[in-house]
C-alpha cells in the first residue's frame, strides 16, 4: 500500500540519488526477488558468454551494459526470508532476499555496482577475494566512508581473476552479517570451455540465532546458533540439487558462519578444485567425500555424478543438521518414567514423556512455539528423515534434459538394491575371546536393557 | 427512712404499689429488640426460638439448625449465622440485657415496706416492738430513676446489638482467613507434589547414569523445602480454622465442619458507594449509643437545673461501652439546701453533658474516617485482586503454555517445565492473599458502615456465586 509517508520517503531516496555523480537517470534498475525457491540459471543476454551457475534457493542479479561496462544495482534493505515452510525471519539482505542475488561476471569485465542503502544504519560492500583498487575494497573508515541511509555509492573495478567469491558488508559487520547480509560472486573464465561443468551449484553457509517464537536473529550470539542454513534456508526448506547421471557437477560453497563446516556428499568422491584464491592445479587435488570449509572460505568441489539415487549432502556436524533445540536439555535415555509421568501430567496437563528412549521424536507432531521449525523433520519415501539445518540431497537421475532442475521425486530403487529386514534365524554374534558374559557396571547395564516397544510415544 | 408505729400509712403504701405497677419485666430481657437490630445489620437471626435459649428444647432446636448448616461446606453467611446463635460470649452479652431490664423495672418499683417485729425480754420484762418502714424517698425519686434506667436500657440494647455485629464481623473475617489458609495449604501441597515428581525423576536420572549426585541433591533439597512449606501452611490453616471454630462456639463432632475449597470469585464490579460518611453516621450503632448518651446527659442537666437538690450522676453511661459487665450505677440523694444551693452540681452536670457531646463528636469523626479508609481499602483490594485475576494469573498461564511448547520442541527440559509449574506458586499465593484481602476489606467496610452493604450490591455479588 502506498501511503503519503512511503511515497515521500521514496521521493527522498530519488532525491538522494540525483545529487550523486551518477545521476538518477543513469541508475540501472534494481530487480527484486520475493521467492525463496531456486531460480533457473540466468543465461547471459549480452557481454561475453559463460556457463551460468544455479544459486540454491536463490537467484542471479540481472545487469545492464552501458558503454561496455556491466552495471549492477544492489539495494541493501530489510527483508523477510522464509527459512523453511512454517518459519520466516526478519533479516537484512539485498534486493528483496537474504542472501542477496549472485553476481556473475566474466574475467576481464569492467563492473560498476551501484549500492543503495535502505538500512537504518550506514553500510558498505566488501568484494571478498577480488583484486581491485584499494578504494573499492569497501571497508568503512579504512577505504571509504560508510554509505549513509538513503545514499547510493558506486563501486567500479575490473573482475581480474576468474573464480569463486562473495560480497558482504565491512561496516558494522558483526551485526549486518548476523542479520544475513551476504551474497555470492562468480567470475567466470574468459573461455567458457575452461573448467566447464554441466551443473554448477552455489550457496553460502550462514547461521542464525532466532529464539523460538521470535523472528529477528540475536545478533550478539557468537557460537550458540540454533539455525544452520544454506543460503539462509534450513532443511526441509533447502531445494535438492538435481543432476543428470554422468554430468560433471560443481558445488561452490562459501562459509560466513563463526565455525567450520565439514561438507559431506554420499555416494561419490569429489575433489576440491577451487578456493577463493583461485583454481587448484589438477596435480594438487586429492579425493574426498568430506571437505572442511573454514570460516570466511570458499570451496569448489567437482565430481562426475555417476551413481543414480537420492544422495544425502550435508554438514557433518550432527548438530548442524538439526534445527532449534535446547542445548541444556539433560539426557533422558534409559530413565524410567513409570508413576512419575502421571504425577507430572497432573501438574502440567499436556505433558508427554520424551527422550527416555533417545532423542528421536518419531512421528510425534506436537504443538510448538510460533515461528519455529521442529528440531528434526522431513519425510522421505521410507519415513521420517529426522533432519534439519544444513541438509539436502543430490538427486542423480538418468535422462534429464540439460537445463532441467525440476525435482524428479524420490528415487525408484532397482529391485534388490535396498536394505531389508532379515526374517530368518539370527546367528549368535561372535564375541571376542575373554570378554565376560555380563558387561559393565550397573547403570550401563540398565541403559542397555531398554525395551523398545516400537510404539513411539503415543502410549503416553 | 420513716418508721410507722401504726398501720396508718396504708394510703402511702397503696400509692407506692400504684407507682410500681407502671413497670414490669418484658419476659425476654429485651432480647427481641436487640436481636431485631442485630438481624437487620448482620443478615442473620440471633436465635432459633425467637428468644434466648433457656431450656433443653431450645438447645435441641439450636443443635438441629447447626447440624443442618454443617451438612454442607460452610458458607460465610452460615458461619455468621451459627456464631450469632451459638457464640457463648455473645449469649452472655444477650443476658446482660436481662440484667439491665431488671434494673429498669427495679428502678420503677418502690422498695417493699418492711415490717419489723422485735421481741425481747430480760429481767422479767417482755418488750415487743413493731415497726413498718417504708421508703418515702423512693416515691419521690422513682420517676426520675425510671427515666434514667430507661435510657440506660435503650443504650444497653444498642450496645448488645453492636456486640452481635462485631461477632458477625469477626466471624466473617475468620471464615475468609480459614478458607484462604486451607486453600494455601492445598496449593503448597500441589507445589510439593511437583517437587516430589522432580526429585523422583532426578533419582531415576541418577539410576540410569545420566545425572550426578549433585543434580539429584539439588532437586531433593528443593523437595525437602517444599515439604516444610506444606507443614507450615497446614499449621497456619489449623490456627485459622480454630479461630473460626471458637467464634462459632463449636465443639466435638460439630468442630469437624467442612469449608469450601476456595474463596468466592470476585464480584464483577466493586460496589460504588456514594456518601459513605453519611451512611456510617446514620447507621452505626456506636454513634446511636453515643447520641443516646448525649440525650441522657442533657436530660440529667435539665433535671439538675430544675431541682438543684437532687444529685443525679450516672457515671456508668458516661464511662461508655466496655460491655455489659461494667458496673455502672447512679445514686440519688435528697439534700436539705441549707449551705449549698446546688451551683456546683449544675456546673458538674453541664461538664458531664459537654463531655458526652464531645465523645459523640469524636465517635462521629472516627466513624467517618473509618468509612473513608475502609472504602478506599475495599476498592484498592478489589483492584489488586482483579489485577491478579486478569493480569498476573493469565500471564503465568501463558508462560506455562509457552514453556510446554518449548518442552515439546525439545527446547527445554522436563525439569524446567516442573520448575515453571513451581514458579506459578508465588502468583497463585499472591492471588489467594489478594482475594482474602478483598473479602476481609468488604467485611471491614460493612462494619465501618454499620451493617451489610446496600442491597443492590449484595444482589450483584450473589450473582457471582456464594457470598461470604
Amino acid at each position: 500500500m502506498t501511503t503519503r509517508r512511503s511515497f515521500l520517503s521514496g521521493a527522498a531516496l530519488i532525491g538522494a540519488g540525483m545529487v550523486t555523480k551518477a545521476g538518477a537517470a543513469s541508475l540501472p534498475e534494481a530487480p527484486v526477488q520475493s521467492s525463496s525457491t531456486t531460480a533457473p540459471p540466468l543465461a547471459p543476454p549480452n557481454g561475453r558468454p559463460y556457463n551460468p551457475v544455479v544459486t540454491l534457493n536463490g537467484w542471479t542479479l540481472p545487469w545492464r551494459m552501458k558503454d561496455g561496462v556491466k552495471e549492477f544495482h544492489l539495494v541493501a534493505e530489510p527483508v523477510v526470508r522464509e527459512i523453511a515452510p512454517g518459519m520466516t525471519a526478519n533479516l537484512w539482505g539485498y534486493n528483496g532476499q537474504s542472501p542477496g542475488p549472485t553476481i556473475e561476471v566474466v574475467e576481464g569485465d569492467r563492473v560498476r555496482i551501484f549500492v543503495t542503502n535502505k538500512l537504518p544504519e550506514h553500510t558498505s560492500v566488501h568484494w571478498h577475494g577480488q583484486l581491485l583498487p584499494n578504494g573499492m575494497d569497501g571497508v568503512t573508515g579504512l577505504t571509504q566512508p560508510g554509505i549513509k541511509p538513503g545514499k547510493t555509492f558506486v563501486y567500479e573495478f575490473v573482475a581480474r581473476n576468474a573464480g569463486t567469491f562473495m560480497y558482504h558488508p565491512h561496516a558494522d559487520e558483526m551485526a549486518q552479517m548476523a542479520m544475513g547480509m551476504m551474497g555470492f560472486w562468480i567470475t567466470h573464465p574468459k573461455n567458457p570451455k575452461q573448467h566447464a561443468v554441466d551443473r554448477d551449484f552455489v550457496f553460502l553457509i550462514s547461521a542464525y540465532d532466532i529464539e523460538p517464537g521470535s523472528y529477528t536473529p540475536k545478533i550478539n550470539t557468537m557460537t550458540d546458533f540454533n539455525l544452520w542454513t544454506f543460503n539462509s534456508r534450513a532443511f526441509p526448506g533447502i531445494d535438492p540439487m538435481v543432476v543428470r547421471k554422468d554430468d560433471r557437477v560443481r558445488v561452490r560453497v562459501g562459509n560466513l558462519t563463526m565455525t567450520n563446516h565439514p561438507i559431506h556428499l554420499h555416494g561419490h568422491t569429489f575433489e576440491v578444485t577451487g578456493t577463493d584464491g583461485g583454481w587448484v592445479k589438477p596435480s594438487a587435488r586429492w579425493p574426498e567425500v568430506t571437505t572442511d570449509i573454514a570460516v570466511g572460505q570458499m570451496r569448489a568441489i567437482e565430481f562426475v555424478a555417476d551413481a543414480p539415487g537420492d544422495w544425502a549432502f550435508h554438514c557433518h556436524k550432527s548438530h548442524h543438521t538439526m534445527n532449534a533445540m535446547g542445548h541444556d536439555v539433560p539426557t533422558m535415555i534409559g530413565v524410567d518414567h513409570k508413576g512419575v509421568a502421571a504425577k507430572i501430567n497432573k501438574l502440567v496437563p499436556g505433558y508427554m514423556v520424551m527422550g527416555d528412549k533417545g532423542g528421536s521424536m518419531g512421528d510425534m507432531r506436537m504443538p510448538l512455539p510460533e515461528n519455529t521449525l521442529p528440531m528434526m523433520s522431513g519425510d522421505g519415501p521410507f519415513g521420517g528423515l529426522e533432519m534439519g539445518g544444513m541438509f539436502t540431497t543430490m538427486k542423480v537421475r538418468e535422462g534429464l534434459a540439460r537445463n532441467d532442475y525440476k525435482d524428479p521425486g524420490w528415487y525408484q530403487h532397482p529391485k534388490g538394491t535396498v536394505a531389508y529386514e532379515w526374517t530368518g534365524e539370527t546367528p549368535p554374534a561372535p564375541r571376542a575371546p575373554g570378554v565376560p558374559e555380563v558387561p559393565g557396571p550397573k547403570p550401563a547395564a540398565d541403559a542397555l536393557n531398554i525395551k523398545r516397544d516400537g510404539g513411539g510415544h503415543q502410549h503416553h | 427512712m420513716i418508721c410507722l408505729h401504726k398501720p396508718g400509712g396504708a394510703i402511702a403504701m397503696a400509692a407506692a404499689l400504684l407507682l410500681s405497677g407502671c413497670a414490669s419485666l418484658s419476659g425476654d430481657g429485651g432480647f427481641k429488640a436487640a436481636a431485631a437490630v442485630s438481624e437487620q445489620r448482620t443478615g442473620a437471626p440471633a436465635s432459633v426460638a425467637g428468644r434466648l435459649p433457656q431450656n433443653d428444647d431450645d438447645g435441641r432446636a439450636l443443635a438441629a439448625v447447626i447440624e443442618q448448616k454443617l451438612a454442607q461446606p460452610l458458607t460465610a453467611n452460615d458461619a455468621v449465622h451459627i456464631a450469632l446463635l451459638n457464640n457463648r460470649g455473645l449469649q452472655a452479652t444477650y443476658w446482660s440485657l436481662g440484667i439491665a431490664e431488671a434494673d429498669l423495672v427495679q428502678a420503677g418499683r418502690l422498695q417493699n415496706p418492711v415490717l419489723d417485729f422485735k421481741r425481747s425480754h430480760g429481767g422479767g420484762a417482755l418488750e415487743i416492738e413493731r415497726t413498718l418502714t417504708f421508703n418515702l424517698l423512693g416515691i419521690i425519686t422513682a420517676p426520675m430513676a425510671g427515666r434514667i434506667e430507661g435510657r440506660r436500657y435503650e443504650q444497653s440494647k444498642l450496645l448488645v446489638a453492636n456486640e452481635a455485629v462485631r461477632v458477625a464481623l469477626d466471624t466473617r473475617r475468620a471464615w475468609v482467613a480459614a478458607v484462604a489458609a486451607s486453600q494455601s495449604a492445598d496449593y503448597a501441597q500441589q507445589v510439593e507434589a511437583s517437587a516430589q515428581a522432580s526429585a523422583e525423576l532426578a533419582q531415576r536420572m541418577r539410576d540410569a547414569g545420566n545425572w550426578s549426585a549433585m543434580d539429584v541433591a539439588r532437586e531433593q533439597a528443593y523437595h525437602a523445602q517444599t515439604s516444610a512449606d506444606v507443614n507450615a501452611a497446614r499449621k497456619g490453616a489449623v490456627m485459622a480454622r480454630e479461630k473460626l471454630t471458637r467464634l462459632m462456639g463449636l465443639a466435638g463432632v460439630q468442630a469437624a465442619y467442612k469449608l469450601p475449597g476456595h474463596l468466592p470469585d470476585l464480584p464483577a464490579v466493586p460496589s460504588e458507594l456514594a456518601d459513605i460518611e453519611q451512611v456510617a453516621v446514620n447507621e452505626r450503632l456506636d454513634i446511636q449509643a453515643a447520641k443516646l448518651d448525649v440525650a441522657h446527659t442533657a436530660s440529667t442537666l435539665g433535671l439538675t437545673k430544675t431541682t438543684r437538690f437532687i444529685n443525679v450522676l450516672d457515671l456508668g453511661l458516661v464511662a461508655n461501652s466496655e460491655g455489659a459487665t461494667n458496673t455502672r450505677g447512679y445514686e440519688i440523694a435528697l439534700e436539705i439546701p441549707l449551705f449549698d444551693w446546688g451551683s456546683t452540681r449544675v456546673a458538674r452536670a453541664e461538664a458531664t453533658y459537654m463531655q458526652a457531646a464531645n465523645m459523640l463528636a469524636q465517635t462521629a469523626i472516627n466513624a467517618r474516617s473509618e468509612a473513608r479508609e475502609s472504602y478506599a481499602d475495599y476498592r484498592a483490594s478489589y483492584d489488586l485482586a482483579r489485577h491478579y485475576r486478569d493480569q498476573v494469573l493469565p500471564a503465568r498461564k501463558k508462560l506455562a503454555d509457552e514453556t510446554l511448547l518449548r518442552y515439546n520442541g525439545m527446547l527445554m527440559s522436563v525439569f524446567e517445565l516442573l520448575a515453571d509449574a513451581r514458579e506459578q506458586a508465588s502468583a497463585v499465593r499472591g492471588y489467594i492473599a489478594a482475594q482474602q484481602d478483598f473479602w476481609t476489606a468488604q467485611a471491614n467496610l460493612e462494619a465501618a458502615l454499620g451493617g451489610r452493604l446496600p442491597a443492590q450490591t449484595i444482589h450483584q455479588e450473589s450473582k457471582q456465586g456464594d457470598q461470604p
